[in-house]
């Protein structure tokens, strides 16, 4: 297999910011088997560029498979550090279309469809003394990716890292873990899983995160910044039990990483009924009355957005309301539009929107 | 560099030489209105460096509206801004030049490049440029200004770096005569473009006089009194001229004590920004430039109550005239398109409140001009002809009917002397 391993010079200046409206394909580098169903993608921009994020934050996909187009949002496990590559790490799920297609068709040398990154899932955006890092399967990523960065950056920061696993064998990251434990003066690690794997060596704990175990493992939880990412049982078990422990909720703060293993997660796992409906978006219909088309738009995106992710390709430019290029005129439908001059009063009160700073307040039809 | 220098140098020499041979009295020798070498020194010097009358304030009404107006090889993008602001720019986008607006006139939101999506806002700075890295600067890359005046609702645009300043001069003299009628407030109720085969100063000059009025214009002259620009008198219409003299002293005296100033004032061949403007007399009613010479719209412009108020001519140079009625505008601009093509741009405003087949009808709002146009047309393309036979040489002006085309070609040519000099 020809090697597509990039060196950059490291003489040069700092390469310019990675930007996903410039540089809409990543490559993938390098792929790593983390346990027998994850692996990490490690990827890479089409030439010298600098990844700058927060630790925490997700790219989106954009994914071909089957003929459909799909996007499908990945934290990134990588930190910012480590500038020159960023990584993403997949559990295959049982019956998921992205996890396993990227499982199964994704090589060295492969170009992905990325844009992001974006997301305000992290501990840098309110630094705080200690924190308690609670994470759950493949959740462990953004919680990787925060602690991989204080790591680098030399941070004596307090730091409880609870990682929750099935087994032994489905633990992610143990060694580096135990290593940033090692480099880290106030990093603390500890391993619940919920059943043993005949002939490990694990020694952590075994079954369930419950407020026992959690006051066990880290005494002060309730003086820590929590930060929580998994399947959605996980975090709903996790809110109940500081919530029941009186713990201050506004320094509580969860990630739900991946609408795949969360849905495949949550049906071999106990759901807590009071926490289902939690979450629940509303999502209106969009025609695109010509094309014969259409596609379902959350309320927080905008109509270009999740257009884009549902596959089409409507004429755009500046995303952000300035130059009018997907000027559209809507037949029906309401929209809270926040534009930037690309589009007069006059044209408005005619019916024309623009679909790349407009997100539905009702369906829509389009006269695309 | 040689080349086009010697190329440059050889256009100057022979405009030089034949503004040197110009007669004073007599129309211009034929390479004035043949040769496209001349016609380059017309657009580099008289449209490149003077004042150009090229549109009304009501063809942008609102904020985003916008018109283009092409003369020679120019493209120009007229726009009204989010602060009510007539801006003017080069029509041409920053990035790989291609034109922006394509129509000649439209709305928008800002102004967007159909090519690459290059966005700039109405003030002309770029705004979003996508694929431009990150070390991009688009503070250097904002549309071409271009200057522009508003007189009390003619705009006027400017191509030189640095415009004549006695625009303000004019606008201080001509305001008051133009204000009254209060142009702002009105709509464009027809807008009739047309293209003579000639020269554009063959158009102009026919503009300047009515020595031919009376025989070619039977619809013009129901409302217009020939000897409002230059007459010899003799003793057949020597009572006729009297009584227009009369009639004139009489309105002029009316018009001023109801704040609308009459008097002529010409300055068409001692300033750089050259006009002249007079209130004239209208024959009949006294109203308006009709076929019955009566008001053409009944809902009367500004807080007019008497439609008789005549007509106020305005003429500009190098490009323009203008008559102001108790009820209408119509302005001409005229813009060279070669040597041998012209655009007659004609535009009829009417108060924006008159309502198209109730206050007026556009048939007979333009049926005088339409026919004066149409007949002044053929006119000048006759010159043209006849001057490209090779057959022409300049004639004497009439020192009765044809003062002000004399000069008309008299600031064309010292204007012309002295920017080639």
């Amino acid at each position: 297999m020809p090697t597509p391993f990039y060196a950059p010079d490291f003489a040069a200046p700092v390469s310019s910011p990675w930007n996903s409206d410039q540089d809409e394909t990543l490559r993938c580098v390098h792929i790593r088997q983390e346990t027998h169903d994850v692996k990490t993608f490690v990827l890479a921009a089409n030439g010298p560029r600098n990844f700058r994020y927060l630790p925490g934050q997700f790219l989106t996909l954009e994914l071909e498979i089957g003929g459909e187009k799909i996007n499908r949002c990945y934290t990134l496990s990588s930190t910012p550090t480590r500038p020159d590559l960023v990584s993403i790490t997949v559990k295959r799920v049982p019956g998921g279309t992205v996890s396993n297609w990227l499982h199964d068709n994704v090589r060295v040398g492969m170009e992905l469809g990325a844009m992001g990154p974006s997301g305000e899932f992290s501990c840098f955006k309110s630094p705080a003394k200690s924190y308690l890092f609670l994470s759950g399967g493949s959740g462990v990523t953004p919680l990787m990716s925060m602690a991989r960065a204080l790591h680098d950056l030399g941070s004596d920061a307090d730091i409880v890292f609870v990682h929750c696993a099935r087994t032994p064998a489905d633990v992610l990251f143990a060694e580096e873990l135990t290593l940033m434990a090692r480099n880290m003066p106030h990093f603390r690690i500890a391993l619940v899983c919920e059943q043993h794997t005949p002939g490990s060596n694990y020694a952590g704990h075994l079954g369930r995160l419950d407020a026992a175990r959690l006051a066990h493992i880290a005494p002060d939880f309730m003086q820590r910044d929590v930060y929580t990412c998994g399947p959605a049982p996980f975090m709903a078990a996790v809110r109940g039990l500081l919530a029941g422990a009186g713990f201050d909720m506004p320094r509580y703060r969860e990630e739900s990483f991946s609408f795949e293993t969360l849905v495949a997660d949550a049906a071999h796992a106990p759901v807590n009924p009071e926490v289902a409906v939690e979450n629940t978006e509303i999502t209106y219909k969009i025609d695109l009355q010509k094309m014969g088309k259409s596609f379902t738009c959350p309320s927080d995106q905008t109509v270009l957005q999740a257009s884009v992710a549902a596959g089409f390709r409507l004429p755009s430019s500046c995303s952000g309301g300035a130059c009018g290029t997907c000027k559209t005129k809507k037949i029906s439908g309401t929209v809270e539009m926040k534009h930037a001059g690309g589009i007069r009063q006059r044209e408005i009160d005619q019916g024309w929107f623009l679909p790349c700073c407009s997100k539905p307040t009702s369906d829509i039809v389009m006269d695309r | 560099m040689t080349t086009t220098n010697a190329t440059l140098s050889a256009q100057t020499l022979l405009t030089r030489e034949l503004l040197a041979r110009r007669r004073p009295g007599y129309s211009l020798e034929a390479p004035f209105y043949l040769s496209e070498t001349i016609l380059q020194t017309d657009m580099e010097h008289i449209f490149g460096k003077h004042w150009i009358f090229v549109a009304v304030e009501p063809q942008v009404p609102e904020a985003g509206d916008y018109i283009t107006v092409d003369f020679g090889t120019n493209s120009i993008l007229i726009v009204r801004d989010d602060d009510m602001n007539i801006q003017a720019f080069h029509n041409v986008c920053r990035h790989r030049g291609s034109r922006l607006c394509a129509s000649q006139q439209g709305v928008v939101g800002n102004i967007v490049c159909p090519y690459h999506q290059w966005t700039y806002d109405l003030t002309g700075k770029l705004i979003h440029a996508k694929h431009m890295g990150d070390d991009f600067d688009p503070s250097g890359l904002g549309l071409k200004p271009v200057h522009i005046r508003n007189m009390a609702g003619l705009l006027f645009i400017c191509l030189a770096e640095n415009p004549p300043e006695d625009f303000e001069q004019m606008a201080a003299e001509m305001t008051p005569y133009i204000a009254p009628h209060q142009l702002s407030q009105c709509k464009v109720a027809a807008q009739i473009d047309i293209v003579e085969d000639c020269n554009w100063k063959l158009t102009m000059e026919n503009n300047r006089e009515c020595y031919h009025c009376m025989s070619n214009h039977p619809e013009l002259t129901i409302s217009l009194y020939e000897y409002g620009f230059g007459y010899q008198p003799n003793e057949d219409n020597k009572a006729d001229l009297q009584r227009f003299q009369d009639i004139m002293a009489a309105n002029h005296e009316r018009w001023e004590g109801m704040g609308l100033p009459s008097a002529e004032i010409d300055t068409l061949d001692d300033r750089i920004t050259g006009f002249r403007t007079q209130r004239l007399p209208i024959d009949r009613s006294g109203q308006s430039q009709t076929m019955n010479a009566e008001v053409a719209s009944k809902k009367l412009l500004a807080d007019f109550v008497d439609p008789a108020l005549g007509g106020l001519s305005f003429w500009t140079q190098p490009n323009s005239w203008h008559h102001f009625m108790s009820d209408h505008i119509v302005s001409f601009t005229v813009l060279p398109i070669s040597a041998t093509k012209t655009l007659v741009r004609t535009t009829w405003c009417v108060h924006k409140d008159a309502v198209e087949g109730v206050d007026y009808t556009k048939e007979n709002l333009t049926a005088v001009w339409n026919a004066t146009n149409d007949q002044d047309r053929r006119l000048v393309e006759e010159s043209q002809i006849g001057i490209s036979t090779g057959a022409y040489q300049p004639g004497p002006y009439s020192p009765f009917t044809e003062g002000l085309v004399e000069k008309f070609c008299n600031w064309y040519v010292n204007r012309l002397s002295v920017l080639t000099r």
